[in-house]
């Protein structure tokens, strides 16, 4: 029946050419339609049976696994090696002793590859006519006679004895499947036999209308034979986790034909316990129970580049920060649980999946969370400390307790290629050395500054800006590390440390510049980085750098808020704010003077004061101002003015108030609450009412009442 | 090695994205899982575009080889990008060493 069948394929088949000569094919060579269909009922007839089985045995589960059509899986190419017997007639007899039952038989077994095209190699195996159609979709494996014993192969099962004869790759017989070549397929859950035989199982049961619907995963149990059905030599070379994908490789229809063009497999005789024993899927640990019988060492066997930390895993499950978890758990109603069965269940079992975890969180383990995984921590950090302060109405900070992953140390070497055993294939590891070049930013150096053009001095003022800014995420990581218990000397040398980082960014940031005294902070000040820096920088400087900061920003304001095109204006603001907060009278009255003289910068003598009333930050930064005045006067602090800051005092608020209320106001980034206090007492009602409703047309609500 | 994106998407873990692929399928569904390979699992899927793509209707779950993706569409309040910026300085520094 079936053998037979699978018999005159191969006769049918063997005599062609392995792939070269793919382009001779035609659609009109009869190939084993007839066979297939015949063998395509008797394994469906198996299928039932595998299906109760499993049915029986196994539960349900929720994944389903569905690949994304057309998505190539860079299956594994490693594992070509001559058979020990040679090519294609002799393995046909060995078929004909096989029994219709169920018993083990050994058999060449086919196993399935992609079309190396993808893999690299620009060569599609193909096997027959019948194959030919349905393998044009490269999601679709072909199939390749191999070698017998999937099941030495199988690194996840530790319990059978046999050592199979890994002899070196040919080194044509990598790419070029046939049926004269043998092909093993390697790693783990791949060699399973149970998987195999549900994979076949599940291929060829599904008949032509539904591609791999549903799958019962045996595990090995009282039968030992195995059917050979498609399944993909996949370990693609980054991922593990693909594996379970391969059954759903098809994208297409099972044609009639298509079960056809593999043929059984059989395993090795020796019936092999149920592998469900409960084994440890860790694999390093694996590999080393494995190693008294394990194949020759071979390319995924190699050893690791870095053997001491296989040894610790964490749990297979993605640790997450504690906010997040909430955060997620809140999302999720809990009751998901839909009694129906799962197709796509237990195609591997829990211990599968959770050795392929692991396998992938190995990758993971850092020895400094802080730094691989900055922005994951810091953004759930801030959103923790952000809700805290809302919920206890302060601002408490604490350290998560939770890492995402745990520590480990590391290697000190740079691993190009990394292998873990028991995998298929290497890891890719990207770096940064080589990025793509996506902007246009190194561009040749100009000595002289009058002849770089606007877009170079651009690049350069931005370039300058990022190097500032990794001065500055030192100086901020410098502060949090103050939170930590330091002692007496770390803690000052750390201080002195990050003072002069903060000094040094603000020398940069004022950029000496030759051309125009008082000019100085601006080329950085005026691209939005540059001011993102100088808001971030602000809390660090000292009482005097920070005023000469806002004295430049009140004295420059026309031009910044016309040059601000982005708004990134507003950044400045809370900073400034606070600035604001700490000066005395007499530096007020100053910052006061630039905002009410006319300014240089504007060309057509409007003066700062009317523009700033159509600016939000300007706007807000003379309320600040008046507000700080304000306080400063109602409150008992001796302010020790200059000769003739009250008048300026008194002039400036007169003047400002007249301004205020003749233009239009936009909304303000804040509106201070002691400002119409302030306006009360220098001016007459009908002003003050004027003022007020102007204010509030702006806000769009009542200002706060005098 | 670099996490910065992994370290990225794992915070938008359980928001909505639309993953747009190479061949031209966009699928929006919720972040389940990412690795550092940035595969990434959705759940709850549905195909964004007219469902041209009828062969995955029936599909709940999804399993996408990082490789395949062109976009990712986020929920721009669940990006702090200030904080991104942040962190691929850090990281361009840590591979400078």
């Amino acid at each position: 029946m079936s053998d037979s069948a699978i018999q005159e394929t191969e006769a049918a088949v063997s005599p062609l050419q392995w792939p070269e000569n793919g382009d001779q094919w035609s659609d009109t060579e009869e190939g084993g339609i007839d066979m297939e269909e015949c063998g395509l009922a008797a394994m469906a007839e198996e299928d039932e049976e595998i299906n109760i089985y499993n049915n029986e045995t196994f539960g349900s589960d929720m994944d389903t696994v569905v690949e994304n059509e057309g998505h190539p899986i860079n299956s594994l190419p490693q594992l070509d090696e001559q058979p020990p017997e040679p090519p294609s007639s002799p393995s046909l007899p060995s078929l004909s002793p096989s029994s219709p039952s169920f018993s083990p038989r050994t058999k060449p077994q086919f196993q399935i590859q992609f079309p190396p095209g993808l893999r690299g190699r620009g060569r599609v195996p193909r096997g027959g006519q019948a194959m030919a159609q349905m393998f044009e979709d490269p999601a679709v494996v072909t199939t390749v006679e191999g070698r017998q014993s999937l099941q030495r192969l199988d690194s996840s099962i530790v319990d059978f004895g046999s050592v199979s004869h890994w002899d070196d790759p040919a080194p044509d017989s990598r790419m070029f499947p046939s049926y004269g070549r043998t092909r093993y397929i390697s790693g783990s859950v791949l060699q399973d036999p149970a998987i195999v035989y549900v994979m076949d199982s599940h291929m060829s049961s599904r008949g032509p209308n539904y591609p791999l619907s549903s799958s019962r995963w045996r595990r090995g149990g009282p039968r030992g034979s195995y059917s050979n059905r498609p399944f993909v030599q996949r370990c693609p070379p980054q991922m593990s986790p693909l594996m379970p994908r391969s059954p759903i490789i098809s994208r297409q229809p099972f044609t009639p034909q298509q079960p056809y063009n593999q043929t059984r497999s059989f395993l090795s005789s020796s019936p092999r316990p149920c592998p469900s024993t409960p084994q440890p899927l860790t694999p390093k640990m694996m590999q080393l129970r494995f190693g008294a019988n394990s194949p020759r060492p071979f390319p995924f066997y190699s050893p690791s580049s870095n053997p001491v930390h296989r040894f610790r895993f964490p749990g297979p499950v993605t640790q997450l920060h504690p906010q997040h978890r909430r955060l997620l758990s809140q999302r999720q109603p809990r009751s998901q649980r839909k009694p129906d069965w799962d197709p796509y269940c237990n195609i591997m079992s829990a211990k599968e999946k959770e050795w392929i975890i692991r396998l992938q969180m190995i990758q993971l383990q850092s020895e400094n969370p802080n730094l691989d995984d900055y922005y994951y921590q810091e953004y759930y950090r801030r959103m923790e400390a952000k809700l805290a302060e809302e919920e206890l109405g302060m601002r408490g900070k604490r350290e998560p307790p939770k890492l995402t992953t745990p520590y480990v140390t590391k290697t000190e070497s740079y691993t190009p290629v990394v292998h873990i055993e028991g995998s298929l294939g290497q890891v890719a590891v990207s770096t940064c050395f080589n990025p793509r070049r996506a902007i246009d930013a190194v561009t040749a150096h100009c000595p002289h500054e009058e002849l770089k053009d606007l877009r170079q001095q651009r690049l350069d003022v931005l370039k300058k800006i990022e190097k500032l800014f990794m001065v500055l995420l030192d100086v901020e990581e410098g502060q949090r590390m103050k939170a930590h218990v330091l002692g007496e000397g770390e803690e000052s040398r750390l201080m002195e440390r990050t003072q002069r980082k903060v000094e040094y960014i603000f020398s940069q940031f004022q950029n000496p510049c030759p051309l125009e005294a008082g000019d100085e902070f601006l080329p950085c000040l005026l691209v939005s980085k540059g001011k993102r820096l100088m808001a971030r920088l602000l809390p660090f400087l000292s009482r005097d750098a920070a005023l000469k900061v806002l004295r430049v920003v009140t004295f420059h304001l026309p031009i910044l808020m016309s040059r601000d095109t982005d708004e990134s204006l507003p950044v400045l603001y809370p900073p400034l704010r606070t600035v604001i907060g700490a000066v005395t009278f007499s530096q007020l009255i100053g910052v006061l003077k630039d905002f009410t003289a006319s300014s240089p910068d504007s060309s057509d003598g409007s003066d700062c004061l009317s523009l700033a009333c159509q600016s939000k930050f300007g706007l807000s930064l003379l309320y600040a101002l008046l507000s700080q005045g304000e306080r400063l006067l109602s409150s008992d602090v001796p302010l020790e003015p200059s000769i003739g800051d009250f008048e300026t005092w008194t002039d400036t608020v007169f003047l400002v108030a007249s301004q205020l209320s003749q233009s239009a106001l936009v909304e303000p980034l804040l509106l201070p609450s002691n400002l119409l206090t302030l306006f009360c007492r220098y001016l007459d009602k009908r002003t003050v009412h004027q003022l007020k409703s102007n204010i509030e047309s702006a806000t769009g609500h009542l200002a706060p009442p005098s | 090695l670099s996490y910065l994106f992994y370290s990225f998407f794992k915070s938008l873990v359980g928001k909505d994205v639309v993953v747009e692929l190479k061949n031209d399928l966009s699928i929006c569904g919720t972040l389940h899982s990412v690795d550092q390979y940035l595969n990434i699992k959705l759940t709850d899927i549905s195909v964004t575009d007219p469902e041209k793509y009828p062969h995955m209707l029936s599909v709940k779950n999804c399993f996408i080889r990082g490789s395949v993706v062109r976009y990712v569409q986020l929920p721009a309040d669940e990006v702090d990008t200030q904080l991104l910026q942040d962190a691929a300085r850090k990281e361009a520094l840590q591979q400078k060493q």
